[in-house]
């Protein structure tokens, strides 16, 4: 009882937080794609090269928000490649994204040892982190609680802001419906004198500038670092959450919170002693378990007539065009 | 007085085939004018430049006498033309508003003004006439309000000529009373009506002026009082021909397919077949009609075991099939020409001769020791593309690289070759070229003479009257009635389509 | 000119695009393209032991691609090999430490039992995609994190050698798959990587069942209109699939490092899948792009020792030619649906 109480408590919940905004900044970005009709494989990728060039930009001018604009900035240059070839030239979105995401290591390694000399991390040489934001009066009003509510990074904030301002984006704003538009009817869009093509743009590359916000937040949130394949597979849960969300912003958050408090409990867990390995792969395991589920739920049913919905089905006037 | 749409000798070419040569078209305004002529005849292409979609080579447009240029539908719909597709463009997860207003939203401070578009959606249906619930989902309609809603949506944006390609095909006979009675209003506010059909009565009934298409050409434009319908035949057509029935000697044998009670349900889970019961004898052709959508589709795909039923067994000869996998299904002796022949009916990447083989690749002389004889198969395919008149290079061709009508034969030609006794045939001339149309059906008198069960689903009635023994006719899910094809009327299942019948004497008759 | 000779020169006009890109990219780490390109070559043919390297690194790239091809013949997508490889390989090397058997047997068990662990790792993704259409694609990708972390605890806390790192006892010696050459690592399993690629294209192209599940990847719809169970065919294919995984796996352990270890066996699943995407899911092509991803590998060893560019600048080449040569083949998945509709099932 003791060990749970000491696992479950208000750092827990804090922790949650933290774990989940990269992962729900990522995934809400990849709610433009998955709406607009293109399955997103490259989340990893973009993440990644966000997180790198976020550390590199620290570095150079010494200033966390130039380094958030770097980040977001290579970000948008994989989020238009990728646009390029599936939208443009109508190549295979799985092979496209798979290509990028190897592109995104292999390049970051690359430029890591030719810049800094070294493998593995790029560790120190002034990386200016993103500061902490305290709300005001929120240790008055909520004592130990206000940690809840305050002391976490900028982009924590703007992760969870950005759920309702996606709510009101899809359903009140003309490039919101749009989007949805593209992804369930092209033609409909396209009779309208639509641009198709310019829609899917659009929401490639305002996905690669949340993906790049992720990243940045990864490297330069809580950890002022960047490691060698630092995204370990956040992207590709965004993409497994985005599967049962269907890019609903609420349930992509429901989805997020879920993931990020196996991310915090594995965190804790390895500290009461647990093997560090098979922690690790509690988020993994929970994506798994829920697609899967969430297949198994969503799976045809099999409807068998009764007498009654027989009777029910016969006894209607089928003299109304109306139906 | 000056033309409300005038086209110049418009001409339109796709790669070395001319879909339209020289094409006049002069619309008067304030007129219902019809264009009519066979599939391929160069309609919709010719619509298609008219609204900006496609790009004249040659010749020149004029909307009241003004030369214009059309580079896209903006520009049309900038220039007061409005076309209703034949394939409804809407949104199934949108409202009728939203639907209506898609592409040029109503917005206050930025935001989609919801409200205001309703209200107008809802000013704009009972100014014309054309009813609709502004706040519903579309995916929730049926097909006869979302043509109104393709009306309202042409309307919303000003549209003072409007184009309707084929607007009857997926309507009822009432709805598509409804819908002349509209068109009517329209032209007496003043708009002017373009509207493509095949179908004659309707173009006797609701036209002032015809032209007729052949072949990309303009062969006449009349008014339509001064035409008979034989006439407008001839001219279509180039040819007197007859819909006549078929020769036949009376041969129904045995009954082969058994339906009994049958149910089943669509993608959304209502039901789309509804206590469904009939026989096929051997040697007979049973036609199913219907306006397409009302169960047809669903019928077929449970007799081919592809769609689970929801109640209900059916047998071919003595071996009961239901729930049955539709390998179990072939193997008791089902052929079945799919309705979309290229989702079901084919591989489209794969060669001709790969094609012929599906269905037959575990049996010899197909392939033998577990390996297939391709040399065989070509050889097979070879003579089934002689038999057939398959227009192809041979058989090592792409599917993909034939006609429409061509793959069809591709389909009926492996399927009609094997030695099935149960022939399913799903619209088979669908979007196939009059010559083609021929060879299928004589294909399908031949097979009912040597003693095959056939089940001939089609929207076209002139091929059922054409073809059929008995026609069974389709409304909502059930079967409505059941008439001798024998002097059958148009009239009479007509009636039947629309689901105007008394229901006990439909049940007697399909026993 | 020919549709199959055009493809090919197109494929060839991609990669000298992406050789291309790839040079800038060498530019932008500072380094010269030649030298880069030089050193790959040398390391990679320079001589008899070179050319066995590169061999050596071309066979699990070589399975794995096949494991690939198998996979996307039927229109599906297992992106797991990586993970299957992983299992295998820990199998394999249980059963090559764990027990005292006849020297050719133990080798065929070692083998088929990692072949059994690759199946047994993608038996549960695949039998969600063909019953309840769950995707194949992330299912596969995120069990990857799965095997290589549990292969990783299983070494170290449960089979670790004792006064190792992280590593597990090694295999006797009557589990050895044998070596060709007395110079080099390359055994055996390059000549069952051969065999296995050449039996696959004959077994495709020449049997009922072949036949059947290219048209299941070619248009699904169809060959479930033609009598083909699609969900049966589909779990038993994706499980083939794994089980060539798995064998990659059982090759790299009994082969080459004759132990299983943390950090195994890198990267070579994910080569194999893009070799076999970059042949078109040809097994015959994939010889061909798995033994160019193999000197690139073996070639860029001498990377790191001759010239200050990284030895991932290879994987940066690969991404870089299958982004081009994506951008000209329509996969056939793609090619099958209408452009733009939604594709996947959400």
């Amino acid at each position: 009882m003791e060990v749970l109480e000491k696992l479950f408590n208000v750092a827990l919940v804090v922790a949650t937080i933290r774990t989940t905004a990269p992962i729900l900044l990522v995934a809400l970005g990849g709610s433009f794609t998955t709406r607009a009709g293109i399955f997103n494989i490259g989340l990893e990728g973009q993440m990644l090269v966000g997180a790198f060039f976020a550390v590199i930009g620290s570095i150079w001018t010494g200033s966390a928000l130039i380094g958030v604009a770097c980040g977001v900035a290579a970000a948008l240059v994989f989020a238009l490649v990728f646009a390029l070839l599936v939208v443009t030239f109508r190549a295979n979105e799985v092979v496209v994204g798979l290509a990028l995401n190897i592109l995104a290591g292999g390049m970051t390694i690359s430029l890591m040892k030719a810049i800094f000399g070294t493998r593995g991390s790029i560790v120190g040489h002034g990386i200016v982190g993103l500061p902490k934001l305290t709300v005001p009066g929120a240790r008055d009003l909520l004592g130990s609680y206000a940690p809840l509510v305050s002391g976490f990074t900028p982009l924590v904030y703007v992760a969870f802001l950005l759920v309702p301002l996606l709510v009101l984006f899809y359903r009140r704003t003309r490039l919101g419906l749009h989007i949805g538009v593209v992804g369930e009817k092209p033609d409909a869009a396209e009779a309208q004198g639509l641009s198709v093509t310019r829609i899917r743009y659009t929401a490639s590359l305002l996905c690669g500038l949340l993906a790049g916000l992720a990243g940045a937040h990864m490297s330069l949130g809580y950890i002022t670092m960047f490691t060698e394949n630092m995204s370990s597979g956040r992207g590709f849960m965004a993409v497994a959450i985005l599967i049962f969300s269907n890019g609903d912003p609420v349930r992509l958050l429901l989805g997020c919170l879920l993931f990020g408090f196996a991310d915090a409990l594995s965190l804790r867990l390895q500290t009461f002693g647990f093997p560090s390995y098979l922690v690790l792969t509690v988020p993994y395991v929970v994506a798994l378990v829920a697609l899967f589920l969430l297949a198994w739920k969503t799976r045809p049913k099999l409807v068998r007539e009764t007498a009654d919905s027989m009777r029910r089905l016969l006894s209607i006037r089928p003299a109304s065009p109306e139906r | 007085m000056d033309y409300a749409v005038e086209l110049k000798r418009i001409t339109k070419r796709f790669g070395s085939f001319t879909a339209n040569e020289s094409v006049d078209l002069a619309v008067r305004p304030g007129e219902i004018h019809a264009v009519v002529g066979e599939n391929g005849a160069g309609k919709t292409t010719l619509m298609n430049v008219l609204f900006g979609l496609l790009q004249p080579d040659e010749g020149e447009i004029l909307i009241d006498g003004k030369p214009t240029v059309l580079p896209g539908p903006t520009a049309a719909i900038a220039a007061g033309i409005g076309m209703v597709h034949q394939h409804f463009k809407l949104v199934p997860s949108l409202t009728v508003a939203e639907n209506v207003f898609l592409g040029m939203e109503i917005t206050k401070g930025g935001l989609i003004d919801h409200r205001a578009q309703r209200a107008r959606t809802a000013e704009l249906s009972r100014t014309f006439g054309l009813k609709v619930d502004p706040g519903e989902r579309v995916g929730l309609l049926s097909v006869g309000i979302e043509q109104r809603i393709e009306i309202l949506k042409v309307l919303a944006r000003g549209a003072r000529i409007i184009i309707l390609d084929e607007p009857t095909a997926v309507l009822t006979p009432q709805e598509s009373r409804e819908l002349f009675e509209t068109l009517r209003g329209f032209v007496a506010k003043g708009m002017t009506v373009i509207f493509i059909s095949h179908h004659l009565e309707e173009v006797m009934e609701v036209s002032d002026t015809v032209t007729v298409l052949r072949l990309g050409k303009k062969i006449a434009t009349r008014p339509t009082a001064d035409l008979t319908k034989a006439e407008l035949v001839q001219m279509m057509v180039g040819r007197a021909v007859s819909f006549d029935r078929r020769p036949r000697e009376k041969s129904a044998g045995a009954p082969v397919l058994a339906v009994e009670r049958l149910w089943a349900r669509d993608e959304r889970g209502l039901p789309a077949v509804r206590d469904v019961s009939f026989e096929v004898r051997a040697g007979e052709v049973v036609g199913i009609a219907g306006v397409a959508g009302n169960g047809q589709t669903e019928l077929a795909e449970v007799l081919a075991g592809l769609r689970p039923e929801s109640h209900g067994r059916f047998r071919l000869g003595d071996v009961d099939l239901t729930g049955r996998s539709p390998a179990a299904i072939r193997a008791a002796g089902l052929a079945h020409v799919p309705g979309d022949r290229m989702v079901r009916g084919v591989d489209r990447h794969a060669s001709v001769a790969a094609n012929i083989l599906m269905t037959r690749q575990d049996r010899a002389p197909w392939s033998r020791r577990g390996l297939i004889d391709w040399s065989y198969v070509r050889h097979r395919a070879e003579e089934l593309i002689g038999r057939f008149d398959i227009r192809t290079q041979g058989p090592d061709a792409p599917v993909k690289s034939l006609s429409g009508g061509n793959i069809q034969k591709v389909v009926v030609a492996r399927e009609f070759s094997g030695d099935a006794r149960f022939l399913l045939v799903d619209q088979p001339t669908r979007g196939v070229d009059i010559g083609a149309q021929e060879a299928i059906h004589d294909e399908i008198m031949r097979q009912r003479a040597e003693g095959r069960a056939i089940l001939l689903i089609s929207v076209q009635l002139d091929e059922l009257i054409a073809l059929a023994d008995r026609i069974l006719v389709m409304f909502n899910g059930r079967i409505m009635g059941a008439l001798d094809a024998e002097g059958v009327s148009e009239d009479a299942l007509g009636l039947l389509m629309a689901g105007i019948a008394p229901e006990a004497v439909s049940r007697e008759a399909a026993a | 000119m020919s549709d199959p000779v055009r493809a090919v020169l197109g494929q060839v006009l991609a990669v000298a695009i992406a050789i291309a890109l790839g040079a800038l990219v060498i530019l932008a780490v500072g380094e010269s393209p030649v030298r880069v390109f030089r050193v790959l070559f040398l390391g990679a043919f320079g001589d008899a032991t070179k050319i066995a390297g590169t061999l050596l690194q071309t066979t699990p790239i070589l399975v794995c691609g096949i494991a690939a091809c198998i996979s996307l013949r039927a229109g599906l997508f297992n992106i797991g090999v990586e993970g299957q490889l992983f299992m295998g390989g820990f199998a394999a090397a249980w059963i090559g430490f764990g027990f005292s058997l006849p020297p050719v047997f133990h080798v065929l068990l070692g083998l088929a039992v990692a072949a059994l662990a690759g199946l047994a790792w993608i038996a549960i993704p695949a039998f969600f995609r063909a019953r309840y259409g769950a995707n194949e694609v992330v299912s596969t990708i995120l069990s990857n994190y799965v095997a290589v972390l549990l292969t990783s605890y299983l070494t170290i806390f449960l089979f670790k050698r004792p006064g190792g790192w992280s590593e597990t006892p090694p295999i006797h010696e009557s589990a050895y798959l044998p070596a060709i050459f007395d110079f080099s690592r390359l055994n055996w399993g390059i000549v069952i990587g051969l065999a296995l690629a050449v039996g696959v294209w004959f077994y495709f192209r020449a049997t009922p069942r072949g036949y059947a599940i290219t048209t299941m990847g070619s248009n699904p719809k169809f060959a479930e209109y033609g009598g083909i169970d699609i969900r049966r065919q589909g779990f038993a294919v994706l499980l083939v699939s794994g089980a060539v995984g798995g064998l990659a796996g059982g090759i790299e352990a009994l082969g080459v490092h004759r132990r299983f270890m943390e950090g195994f066996a890198p990267g070579f699943g994910f080569d194999g899948v893009i070799a076999a995407l970059l042949a078109n899911g040809h097994p015959l092509g994939t010889i061909v792009t798995a033994l160019f991803f193999g000197a690139l590998r073996n070639g860029s060893l001498l990377l790191e020792v001759d010239t200050n560019a990284s030895r991932e600048i290879i994987t940066v080449i690969q991404a870089l030619i299958i982004l081009a040569v994506s951008a000209q083949i329509l996969m056939r998945r793609r090619a099958d649906s209408t452009a733009g509709e939604r594709r996947w099932k959400f």
